[in-house]
């Protein structure tokens, strides 16, 4: 068991199930992933995605049907879990329920020989490494959520794991726990440099413990990259969806040269790019995220006319409803502190900022 | 997460073909197509096989014969009887412990009064029945003066019976009852309705596919019960169970007994396939073993809950007076006419008795460990590994268990009594009846203890390096072990109280209490009787109080405890 950061390879890994109505269904479809030495990757998408098929096949716990699964250079496809050297984190924790805390930790090192003092010491360090010194001889019906969700995180980083992989770890605890627990396993991750595989279906999440995401659907990757990459330039309408919130506006592309162009809401936005293939005529979807639709007084040049639908108050901003040239649009403006109100019926006039525009290919179907 | 996750039962790698598995598959294959399936084809062949000719003459002597007619058709009255009016009182019972608000020492009351006639020998209310309301009863004859009564008869016996099984309603629908969500009550209420239609058009339709099952499990068991109405039924009452014993050994007729207890196979395979395929997959609550909280509302107004706790505790009380009655009667010269203190009832049966007991307690030491054994491995084995005829296995392990005993004790009776396998007059066929017949309450722990065990629990000590051999010892076994010892016990209480098979299997080697009992009462020597129920009464209560003990050390989550088990 080499102890060195190493990457995690999945090349078109493929996993079918029969379904009692559906027949054969892809639970994952040639899936491709790259995890770099050290890096935290999460899967992300909606439920019956894929994403835990994914996870539980590199995991070893189950066999893909096709494609392989590497650990560095090494092909571990073949290999059971428990041959791997893996850290695996439950939705449910999956503590033992008849083992004190001190033994579910020290359960990984006693099946790996380790000696009595030697697993003292790494139990204890690594108790107090996630704040849970003390709590030895508990057992896990005596501890709460998050102190449950903390031994099971111990237990599985206290075998100094090749590869950590997170199971949708946070989705039986509470908001508030939820955000504090993401921040800690994001400490974690970093202190210890462990080449991390994490799966959810909570984007806000995703963003804010991932190096880089991979966004599935339907047993495929879909798109991968950074939080911004992914928010800013999706690549296609189920990504724009899924992740945040989005203002999609039929257009056509009104110029397909160097200067892109696209006609949209009685007007003509310049845009930063198109996507390719596409020739003067197109249907396309404008999409621009409900932060970036400036809304502003009737008469400011430059402005598209606008009538507020609904405005919804709350707090650090408000939510705007607007239609613009029949279409409703969705606009989020900050609060200034100035106090402006915008009352329903006000005539109000819109801008979209070029850089915040992304240009689409029009929705497949209505599916998304 | 992946919707055909459950449905597809991915295997674990490396699951199958492991040469351990195929091997207990197969001994244990071995074993059940020896104890199970073949007793059961040789009283199926002589039945309808005579001097080797197919022929169904038997079966149409049996059939023709209008004492015999009668003897089913009133089986059939009977166990209806029981089933309808001991589903009432279990549901009264377990109404009132589920939502009457009661304290928790009024809780252990309830349980303890239900839990006499679960773990007590057989002809014991028989035999309280006969002391209260007999030609010289305390009831009858000392308080009423009643002359010339006559005890025997439907009515006594069905009232026997239902004090007997009502705790088996009581069992299966107290989890019922307390699992409905009490929000979906007081939803109910809030929504305007009175406490009675609440009760009405909520909690009982919820409760119907529970009441259905106790009903089956009471019809069941009055069905095959052997015991109470050999002593209370009495001539004008053949039932068939006694009559294929009388049969048997009055008549030596095992051709008849045997077709006898063919004909009760017919609605006894019913019930149990009805329970098992029908109503058991009607549940409308999953009950996962922790109560559902305290109710929001009183679902009872007090006037209605006192009337409930009246019932039962004329019940109870008519329960406990049984078994005072019984303790006195072992403890006086002779019940209704000399009531002077003796103990000679306890030197006779520690005297002429003793052969009997000391059999009795070796056939059980033998049975227990290995009746639970069987119970854990079979148990594991079909929830947990693939194989071939894995489901065919559960199957056939719950027929000995379903049938009435006097089907078993008979079929074991035809097929050891000769070459090849000749068992008859050892103690080895009383054991394997046991181990067979009770087993299965052990197998059906086992499978519900590991369907409550997350799948993750392994995977994670799969995950943390374990083997497979290391995960079974370490995490699965101290998690089943519950179910071990709580077959243990049930293997233990049975083979102490038993006698509807086991009285075909008994000889002058190896004899049991509960068949010395019946010697005892056919004999008139009532005293002696009572002395050795409240003796069997003492070590039952002992051995449950030890495995309540081991229970309690090693508790493991939603563990099902001896008595729970015992419903059936």
């Amino acid at each position: 068991m080499g102890n060195e950061t190493i990457g995690v390879r999945v090349a078109g890994v493929s996993k079918r199930y029969t379904h009692r109505v559906k027949g054969e269904i892809y639970a994952a479809r040639e899936v491709v992933l790259d995890v770099r030495p050290g890096e935290f990757l999460t899967l992300l998408g909606p439920s019956g995605c894929g994403k835990t098929t994914t996870l539980r096949i590199v995991a070893g716990f189950e066999m893909p049907d096709a494609g392989r699964v590497y650990f560095g250079g090494e092909d571990v496809t073949a290999k059971p879990a428990n041959q791997r050297n893996i850290g695996f984190v439950f939705q449910n924790y999956a503590l033992f329920p008849h083992l004190s805390i001190f033994e579910n930790v020290a359960y990984g090192l006693r099946v790996r020989g380790a000696d009595d003092r030697e697993i003292g010491r790494a139990v204890g360090d690594v108790l107090a490494l996630v704040g849970l010194a003390g709590y030895e001889q508990q057992f896990s019906a005596q501890l709460s959520g998050g102190e449950q969700q903390r031994v099971a995180l111990a237990r599985a980083i206290v075998i100094r794991p090749r590869v950590l992989l997170f199971d949708e770890p946070l989705s039986n605890l509470d908001a508030k726990l939820r955000i504090q627990m993401r921040q800690e396993i994001r400490a974690l991750q970093r202190r210890l440099a462990i080449t991390t595989l994490y799966v959810t279906h909570d984007q806000e999440e995703a963003m804010a413990v991932s190096d880089r995401i991979a966004v599935m659907n339907q047993g495929s990757v879909v798109q991968e990259g950074g939080a911004q990459d992914l928010y800013h330039r999706p690549a296609s309408d189920f990504v724009a969806k899924f992740i945040g919130r989005v203002n999609s506006i039929p257009g056509q592309v009104a110029s397909a040269g160097a200067a892109p162009a696209v006609a949209a809401l009685g007007t003509t936005f310049a845009v930063p790019a198109l996507p390719p293939g596409l020739a003067g005529g197109a249907r396309v979807q404008l999409m621009v995220r409900p932060e970036a639709v400036e809304v502003v007084a009737a008469d400011t040049a430059g402005a598209l006319p606008a009538t507020v639908v609904s405005s919804t108050f709350l707090g650090e901003k408000a939510e705007i409803e607007l239609t613009c040239q029949g279409i409703a649009l969705q606009a989020i403006r900050y609060n200034t502190g100035r106090g402006e109100v915008f009352a329903e019926g006000a005539k109000v006039g819109v801008r979209l900022p070029e850089a915040a525009l992304t240009v689409l290919p029009p929705a497949e179907g209505s599916a998304g | 997460m992946t919707p055909s996750a459950a449905a597809a039962a991915p295997r674990a790698p490396g699951a199958h073909r492991d040469p351990v598995v195929a091997g207990t598959a197969f001994v244990l294959w071995a074993l059940l197509a020896l104890f199970v399936v073949y007793p059961l084809v040789m009283l199926l062949g002589r039945v309808v096989y005579d001097q080797g000719q197919f022929s169904l003459a038997g079966l149409v002597t049996i059939l023709a014969d209008r004492h015999q007619i009668r003897a089913f058709w009133n089986s059939l009255l009977l166990a209806t009887l029981v089933g309808l009016i001991g589903t009432v009182v279990g549901f009264i019972f377990a109404f009132t412990a589920a939502r009457g608000r009661l304290p928790r020492w009024l809780l252990g009351v309830m349980d303890a009064s239900v839990l006499l006639p679960l773990v007590s020998p057989p002809f014991t209310t028989a035999i309280a029945m006969i002391f209260s309301f007999g030609p010289r009863g305390l009831i009858t004859y000392d308080l009423l003066g009643l002359k010339g009564v006559t005890v025997y008869g439907l009515t006594s016996t069905m009232f026997s019976e239902v004090i007997t099984y009502f705790p088996i309603a009581y069992l299966t629908l107290r989890p019922i009852l307390a699992g409905i969500d009490s929000n979906i009550e007081g939803m109910a209420l809030s929504l305007g309705a009175s406490r009675w239609r609440v009760f009405r058009t909520v909690t009982l339709p919820l409760s119907i596919p529970g009441l259905a099952n106790a009903f089956l499990l009471l019809f069941a068991a009055s069905l095959a019960d052997f015991a109470t109405p050999l002593i209370l039924a009495g001539n004008q009452f053949p039932v068939l169970p006694t009559q294929a014993f009388l049969q048997i050994t009055g008549m030596f007729d095992l051709r008849g007994g045997a077709a006898l207890s063919f004909v009760l196979l017919v609605p006894a395979l019913a019930v149990f396939l009805l329970q098992r395929y029908w109503v058991s997959r009607r549940y409308y609550v999953t009950v996962t073993g922790k109560g559902a909280g305290v109710a929001p509302f009183d679902s009872v107004s007090p006037a209605v809950r006192n009337a409930l706790l009246a019932l039962c505790a004329l019940i109870a009380l008519s329960i406990a007076y049984f078994y005072v009655l019984l303790l006195y009667a072992s403890l006086v010269m002779a019940l209704g006419a000399n009531h002077a203190f003796t103990l000679q009832h306890y030197r006779v049966i520690f005297t002429e008795g003793v052969k009997a007991i000391r059999d009795t307690l070796v056939i059980a030491g033998f049975a227990m460990p290995l009746g639970g054994l069987y119970g854990i491995l079979l148990g594991y084995l079909v929830t947990k590994k693939q194989f071939l005829g894995r489901r065919s296995m559960e199957l056939v392990s719950m027929v000995n268990y379903a049938l009435p005993g006097t089907i078993v004790g008979i079929a074991y009776l035809i097929a050891f009594n000769d070459p090849p396998i000749e068992l008859t007059g050892t103690a080895l066929i009383i054991v394997a009846c046991y181990i067979f017949r009770y087993g299965p309450t052990g197998i059906r722990a086992t499978v519900a203890l590991l369907s409550q065990i997350d799948k993750s629990l392994e995977e994670a000590s799969q995950g943390l390096g374990a083997g497979s051999g290391t995960t079974f010892r370490r995490i699965t076994l101290p998690l089943i072990l519950p179910a071990f010892f709580a077959g243990l016990g049930v293997v233990f209480i049975r083979s102490m109280t038993a006698i509807s098979a086991t009285i075909f299997l008994v000889s002058v080697s190896w004899t049991l209490v509960t068949v010395k009992i019946l010697e005892n009462i056919t004999e008139l020597s009532l005293g002696p009787a009572a002395a050795f129920s409240v003796l069997v009464c003492v070590i039952v209560f002992i051995v449950i109080a030890i495995i309540g003990r081991l229970l309690r050390v090693f508790r493991a989550p939603g563990a099902p405890s001896v008595t729970s088990m015992l419903g059936g």
